[in-house]
């Protein structure tokens, strides 16, 4: 689970930022689903979260960054910013993500043009971002000229706190979350262990 | 009566690995002879016990060619040969097999042969013109990886002519449409088309978009002057600007030139009609099956595995281990029969190979079966320029087909 970044020296703020993202993990585990969550930034400003809602949704793909994403482009719409506005905050973007991105996330992201990504633990599954696909890096030259560049890479970086991302997936994995016993969840826990 | 649109329709499956030319497949040195054709029998028992090709079980020993005169003429596969070994120099032959070539009078050559078994049909073909080999079409449990029955055919065509027909609904330009289909009572679960600028759904979730193929054409009309102003020249520009709005075949195109739209409003660029389908069908499953979250903790311990975690290693060993896949939840709890785990079995029409965030998407979601017309250059994932359906790590594989319409 170990990945790139991990014992480079991560200035407060990451681990800050990550700290987030782990307590909207911790929200995901709460309502039982898998315990994903990550934090939009711009400009230092925490501007979007989201965790994952895949069972909730039935949706599959309602990952935590899809999550996170649609509140931003829910909110500028509503605030009437122009294509060009959300294309360039979202150029000014970094995510903190407790698990790598998948593929279809680390795609969306470079759709959307993101600057960078700090993420927990790696994805050894699904990743995109180096485990199984290496979408951030990817800067496909564009097939016909005066095309928009195809394909925009993120810088992107592991490792950030992620033995604390293990250890709530495992939690998950393994008898749910002990240290959260809530009475609204007590019965459907059990039914989830039997 | 032959049906003369069937004839120029046409399904093929798109394998996990990309077919690979003889002449980049590995290959291997071998010594090979002509033999007189009655006595082929002899020489191949004989030569499987003194020279079994034993890690070339795909090579046949005898190969049949017509010579110059049009005759019959045989070879047989010897031995091995190093990859250092030339033509007339045979001495490092194994004693028996010299004998063998001692007592018939035979001149051994040197001859390729692929290394590996063909994985495809097309890829055993072209082993063939090396050295004959034997070709066994893998066998998927998923209906329709070795041919579909005309009836099959008809029912594949019919479906893609909803979606080419949904990316036309438009109006002047072509976007990309999906189609999910229950192909157990041919049964259309849900459409979608791309939505990148007319995204108007509120939350992205919970029920606000119960009416949604109602709302949804309303919406188009509304915003059918977005998309003009977005994309005024389109019409002007070649055939080849027509497709600019296709989602999946420039996904980056959505921040690119020709934006004078003033506002945001209803900009969604990750709205590709993949994804709007999968919303639409897992809304359906809400809504038609409202109840069943609590009672299906299986099914949702399952869908884990799909999620965007990673996994611990231990994950699998609690009640895990029999949840391998959706199939094997069909057999053991009858609910899935009327209500499937996600999408599992369902197939899904896009008139444009996926890109590479809806492929994985349908993995996601558990996508039986991926049928598209178009290939996808710029950015399809299903074979142009990633091959998800390859992809060993994933935990679920769908079966890729592209269907090939006439004219
Ligand atoms: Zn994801
Ligand atoms: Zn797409």
């Amino acid at each position: 689970m170990e990945s790139q970044g991990q014992g480079e020296v991560c200035s407060p703020e990451t681990l800050a930022y990550m700290e987030l993202a782990i307590e909207q993990a911790k929200h995901a585990l709460d309502c039982l689903e898998v315990p994903v969550g990550c934090v939009m930034v711009e400009s230092g400003n925490v501007i979007a979260s989201g965790r994952n809602r895949t069972t909730e949704t039935r949706n599959a793909t309602r990952h935590a960054e899809m999550e996170a994403i649609d509140v931003l482009l829910e909110q500028w719409q509503k605030n009437g910013l122009s294509v060009s506005e959300v294309a360039e905050i979202f150029s000014k973007c970094t995510l903190y993500v407790t698990c790598e991105p998948c593929i279809m996330c680390a795609a969306a992201l470079s759709i959307l043009g993101i600057k960078e990504v700090y993420y927990g633990c790696a994805n050894d599954k699904f990743g995109g971002c180096g485990s199984i696909l290496s979408l951030h890096s990817s800067s496909n030259q564009p097939h016909n000229s005066g095309e928009v560049a195809q394909g925009k890479g993120f810088k992107c970086t592991g490792g950030i706190m992620a033995s604390e991302a293990v250890s709530l997936l495992r939690c998950f994995y393994e008898q749910g979350n002990p240290n959260a016993p809530k009475p609204h969840r007590s019965v459907t826990l059990q039914a989830t262990h039997n | 009566m032959v049906n003369e649109k069937t004839e120029l329709w046409q399904i093929i499956h798109i394998p996990d690995k990309p077919p690979i030319s003889p002449a980049e497949q590995p290959t291997v040195n071998a010594f090979a002879s002509v033999i007189e054709p009655k006595l082929a029998n002899t020489f191949i028992r004989r030569l499987n016990q003194i020279a079994p090709l034993e890690n070339l079980r795909h090579v046949k020993r005898i190969q049949k060619r017509n010579d110059e005169k049009g005759k019959n003429q045989l070879s047989v596969i010897l031995c091995l040969a190093s990859e250092t070994e030339n033509d007339k120099q045979s001495n490092n032959l194994p004693e028996n097999v010299q004998e063998l070539i001692n007592s018939y009078q035979l001149s051994p050559f040197i001859t390729k042969v692929c290394k590996y078994a063909a994985t495809s049909r097309e890829e055993w073909e072209e082993q063939c013109k090396l050295w004959p080999t034997s070709y066994h079409p893998p066998t998927y449990n998923i209906n329709g990886i070795t041919g579909f029955g005309e009836e099959d055919s008809q029912s594949v065509f019919d479906f893609m002519k909803v979606a080419v027909d949904l990316a036309k609904s438009g109006g002047g330009l072509m976007v990309n449409a999906a189609v999910i289909v229950d192909p157990s009572v041919q049964q259309i679960i849900a459409t979608g088309h791309d939505q990148i600028y007319s995204w108007h759904n509120k939350t992205g979730t919970e029920n606000s978009h119960l009416k949604k193929p109602a709302s949804f054409a309303s919406n188009l009309n509304s915003n059918g002057a977005s998309h003009l102003t977005v994309f005024p020249n389109n019409l002007h520009n070649g055939p080849e600007r027509l497709y600019v709005g296709v989602s999946c075949l420039s996904p980056w195109q959505w921040c690119g030139q020709q934006l004078d739209m003033e506002t945001s409003c209803y900009l969604h660029p990750l709205r590709h009609a993949a994804i709007v389908a999968i919303e639409s069908s897992a809304e359906r499953d809400r809504r038609l099956f409202p109840g069943l979250l609590h009672t299906e903790k299986s099914f949702e311990v399952e869908s884990m595995q799909s999620s965007c975690a990673g996994s611990p290693a231990k994950r699998q060993k609690t009640n895990l281990a029999n949840v391998e896949d959706g199939k094997e939840l069909d057999a053991h709890s009858e609910a899935t029969s009327v209500r499937p785990y996600l999408c599992t079995g369902y197939d899904i029409y896009l008139v444009w190979e996926p890109c590479t965030m809806c492929a994985m998407a349908l993995v996601h979601q558990r996508i039986r079966r991926i049928f598209y017309a178009f290939p996808n250059p710029n950015a399809g994932a299903l074979g142009s320029v990633h091959r998800l359906q390859g992809e060993k790590s994933l935990n679920h594989h769908y079966a890729v087909f592209r269907v090939v319409l006439p004219q």
